[in-house]
């Protein structure tokens, strides 16, 4: 016998209360201070004794009624040797049912209940019996038994989720969970049989190892659908995808919202495909939420509402350190990064610049390492330690200095090359966040470059073609620097009129203010990255508005599935963020695979490795559940306590005469 | 005498234990008794009670020098004695039973806060009769006493005395009885308030010799009307507050048997005590105070 919730137990200290009140009931009950017992006499018929038991009685049954409350809490459990299963003639009956998005389709569900059942009913009398559901991924539900009644209440505890099923991956993952049950394996798929869940190559969908499949097809009748294919927000306004299939005759109307306000609703009047074209609204500052929903009576109400999210953040400023502003370097520098919206560029002087606007900011780049004295050397150094990051290039000024600023690297020599022997890009690192999304390298020229002497602890990120370092990646405390060893105007290379310098800005950008990028609208069944550049995580809310990660997994967790529709809030030390998660719309696309597919894919089935049930035994654990005895129990001591406690009940003051 | 500018009621309302409850101070509650008892006393004859002249007689040595009167002596140049109606000069010691059963009753008061009223009742009237008064609280043994005196302040040590009895433990006369008969040996009046919860014969072992000594004892017994008739509907464990000791107990014998045994009770205890000279006088926690004190005044005319 065990417990499953063991903690309750400690509910029992609240047996100290009827014990206590009968205490103090049993010292006042019936007894009476007299003068003296000098004269008394002792009655034939002794009534408190009988009494007092009654009273022990009703103590008793407190004190069940509260232990039993307390173990119908902890859930006790009784357990059994394990049962050997052994594989019988019959074999394994595997009752599949489909809980893709789709499943939720009006009556459809139900109907997929009724088919599991139906199967459940029909397997032969010694078969073993298994339940699975399958949406994204398969869920077992239940443990192997040869119980139809246990096997019936696995079912009803399914429903159907928002998610894609991919038949492919179903019959995938059906193969393994297989190899493990008793054969003959028989498959029942009940399922709605989507020719969208159909993978692209039909041999996925043909499971090894199982010896039959029985396609239950439930929600046969002609399907009625809208749908929502996109929703696209641009300055010229907000366009909205939507698609309606079956009956022509019956429409509905749309609504879209903007952070839960109603701002433009109109009918739909025919069905098929149609572009909806809506003004966009003054968006507020920060992010909004933006819902687009069709109202109408269809078979599926899980693609009838598309989520997006418009972040009209505003700019965040970038401090550029140069020793001329008006300088080429800044105009490319601005140019590049305001191209982004997300940042802009605040060009300051190097000489008249005040150290202290550095805690404000994430990042900074400096145009030119030789523009930095000993004063901003200090601040930059300090900026560095606590976490900031730095872009710096290399131009005349760092060539004439000994040492390059905060990093330390000291030139080599100041080389400058005849005009027909520029270098080229020799070898990039790809996997760094920096370069993984540029493209284009190879074109740049490098006709001047500060050749340095690495430093331990360098990550050269892109070396020439005479292998000397052109980006490094080194770590200053708790932040970092990127140093591209190349000065940003057109005589020492041309990577700034080049495009690949525009995407490397903005991954460098991205890298450095340490937002990650995360994409703001998703799939449902998706899985969201939470990495961040330090490594910590963060807390996601789902649209329910319940945290999806517990406590230890907000600091290890890396990512998470979006299981549900609708916006989740993801909350990281960069503030929050909201992403939209949509149904698939393959999802919405009810017609169903054809039967020559259907008949081929039955007839494929159990041709090839089907094993044999000679040998097979399975331990299945026995455990049976005794918080249900407890309830009874408990009812039958609450009936019992309340006849005991009227019993007994007399008003002190009637007592008395 | 100035009479008291108040009504007849209002000062008999004075007596009720209920109204003397609510009063904290014990010498209060004695000024009230005796003030309203007085009320009633000056329209009686027959008491006499009050501080009117008397009779001189010439002055003796051991009398007290105070009630030398001055102007007599100035026009005879011999001393004399002034003497008032009801002043005997006696002693009055009270004996107050201070046991656990004596912690029963109420509300309004239990049996020992009524014989604290009581008891100071008796101490503030033989105080204004320039009686000496002395008192003795016991249980099982003696817990305080005060020696008989008329010294100035005296009374309100008495007071102070009686007023600190709490119910305690149980009864037992024979100590009491036996430290009283060594510490005074003049004669005087001797008041016993007790609940008398004891063997008749054990008591009057205690009382005899006092008797014997020339004593006058008063026994008076204070009981709760709830003890006289108890009423229970059903069957009850009874505690006796003294041992302890737990008896369940069936209504009808409470109501038909008990009251008779205790009244049998009372009954002996006063032919006992009329056997040997002394008086009994049965109070309830219910009744007014001046029935008791008028006890203690008849008794102490027919002393005279």
């Amino acid at each position: 016998m065990g417990l499953l919730a063991p903690l309750f137990l400690a509910g029992l200290v609240a047996v100290a209360l009827p014990l206590w009140l009968h205490r103090l009931e049993t010292q006042s009950s019936n007894r009476e201070p007299f003068s003296s017992a000098m004269l008394l006499e002792t009655a034939d018929r002794q009534v408190h004794v009988r009494k007092k038991l009654k009273y022990l009685l009703l103590l008793s049954a407190r004190i069940a009624l509260l232990v039993m409350v307390v173990l119908a809490f902890a859930q006790p459990f009784l357990s059994r040797p394990p049962a050997m299963i052994s594989a019988t003639d019959a074999g394994t009956r595997v009752v599949l049912v489909d809980t893709s998005a789709s499943m939720g389709a009006a009556g459809v569900f139900e109907q997929a209940i009724a088919e599991a059942e139906r199967a459940i009913d029909e397997a032969p009398a010694d078969a073993l019996l298994q339940i699975i559901g399958a949406g994204r991924s398969l869920g077992i539900v239940g443990s192997l038994t040869n119980d139809k009644a246990a096997a019936r209440a696995s079912v009803r505890t399914l429903a159907p989720g928002e998610l894609r099923g991919d038949y492919g991956e179903i019959m995938s993952a059906v193969e393994r969970v297989a190899a493990g049950l008793p054969p003959p394996v028989s498959l029942h798929f009940v399922s709605d049989f989507q020719a969208s869940a159909m993978p692209a190559r039909f041999p996925d969908v043909i499971p090894a190892g199982v010896a039959g499949l029985t396609p239950r097809v439930v929600g046969t009748g002609e399907p009625f659908n809208w749908s929502v294919d996109y929703l696209r927000v641009s300055a010229d306004g907000i366009d909205v995808g939507v698609s309606g299939i079956g009956d022509r005759e019956r429409v509905g109307d749309v609504e879209l919202v903007v952070d839960g306000v109603v701002i433009h609703a109109q009918g739909l009047s025919h069905s098929g495909h149609q572009n909806l074209r809506f003004d966009a609204p003054e968006w507020a500052a920060g992010e909004s939420r933006v819902e687009f929903r069709i109202n109408a009576d269809d078979d599926l109400g899980a693609d009838n509402a598309w989520y997006h999210v418009v972040d009209n953040a505003p700019p965040e400023p970038v401090p550029l350190i140069t020793g001329d502003p008006a300088g080429l370097p800044v105009t490319y520098l601005s140019a590049a990064l305001d191209s982004t919206g997300r940042y802009r560029v605040e060009t300051r002087v190097a000489g008249e610049f005040d150290p202290r606007i550095l805690s404000r900011h994430r990042w900074a780049v400096i145009d030119d390492a030789g523009y930095v004295d000993r004063q901003l050397e200090t601040a930059l150094t300090e900026f560095t330690g606590n976490g900031g990051n730095l872009l710096v290039f290399a131009g005349e000024r760092a060539a004439a200095r000994e040492s390059l600023p905060v990093s330390g690297h000291r030139p080599t020599a100041a080389s400058l090359r005849p005009a027909d022997r520029f270098l080229a890009i020799g070898r990039i690192d790809t996997r760094h966040p920096v370069l993984a999304g540029t493209d284009g390298w190879q074109g740049v020229a490098v006709v001047r470059n500060l050749p340095i002497a690495e430093l331990p602890g360098d990550e050269v990120l892109i070396r020439l073609s005479n292998n000397e370092p052109f980006l490094i990646e080194r770590r200053l405390g708790g932040g970092r620097m990127l140093l591209v060893t190349g000065a940003l105007d057109n005589r020492w290379n041309d990577l700034p009129v080049r495009p690949v310098f525009v995407s490397f800005m903005v991954e460098a950008a991205r890298y450095l203010s340490g937002v990650g990028a995360i994409e703001r609208t998703h799939t449902a069944g998706a899985s969201l990255p939470l990495a961040l550049a330090d490594g910590s995580s963060g807390q996601v809310v789902d649209p329910d508005g319940n945290t999806v990660l517990s406590l230890a997994d907000t600091t290890r967790e890396q990512q998470v599935r979006l299981e549900k529709t609708g916006f989740y809030e993801v909350h990281t030390t960069e503030g929050r963020t909201l992403i939209a998660a949509n149904v698939d719309s393959r999802e919405s696309d009810l017609a169903k695979i054809t039967q020559q597919v259907l008949d081929d894919w039955q007839a494929s089935t159990g041709v090839q490795g089907v094993a044999t049930g000679a040998g097979f035994t399975a331990e299945v654990p026995q455990t049976v559940p005794l918080w249900q005895w407890a309830l009874m129990v408990l009812a039958l001591v609450v009936i019992g306590e309340s006849i005991l406690g009227n019993m007994s009940f007399t008003p002190r003051d009637t007592e008395r005469a | 005498m100035t009479p008291i500018p108040a009504s007849r009621s209002t000062a008999r309302d004075l007596l009720r234990p209920e109204v003397l409850a609510s009063l904290k101070n014990l010498d209060l509650v004695a000024r009230s008794v005796v003030e309203g008892l007085m009320i009633g006393l000056h329209r009686s004859p027959t008491f006499g009670f009050s501080q009117e002249f008397a009779e001189y007689r010439m002055y003796n040595e051991g009398d007290d020098p105070r009630f030398i009167d001055w102007n007599v002596y100035a026009r005879t140049d011999r001393t004399y004695i002034k003497r008032f109606l009801g002043d005997t000069n006696s002693h009055l010691m009270i004996l107050l039973d201070a046991s656990a059963s004596m912690g029963f009753g109420g509300p309004p008061v239990t049996k020992l806060r009524y014989a604290q009223f009581l008891a100071a009742s008796l101490a503030f009237l033989a105080a204004r009769q320039h009686d000496a008064v002395g008192c003795m609280v016991f249980d099982e043994e003696v817990r305080d006493y005060r020696e008989p005196s008329t010294r100035s302040g005296r009374l309100q040590g008495v007071l102070h005395c009686l007023d600190s009895a709490t119910a305690a433990t149980g009864t037992k006369f024979d100590r009491p009885f036996d430290k009283f008969r060594e510490q005074v040996t003049r004669r005087g009046l001797v008041a016993v308030i007790s609940d008398f919860y004891c063997d008749t014969e054990d008591l009057l072992e205690g009382v005899r010799p006092l008797a014997w000594q020339g004593q006058d004892v008063v026994l008076f017994q204070v009981l709760d009307p709830r003890e006289l008739d108890p009423e229970f509907r059903q069957n009850v464990l009874l505690e006796d507050l003294e041992t302890g000791e737990a008896i369940e107990v069936d209504p009808r014998f409470m109501k038909e048997d008990y009251p008779q045994r205790i009244r049998g009770h009372v009954d002996s205890l006063r032919t006992a005590a009329a056997g040997i000279g002394a008086d009994h006088v049965l109070v309830q926690t219910g009744d007014s105070l001046d029935r008791a004190l008028r006890e203690y005044l008849m008794f102490r005319q027919r002393r005279k």
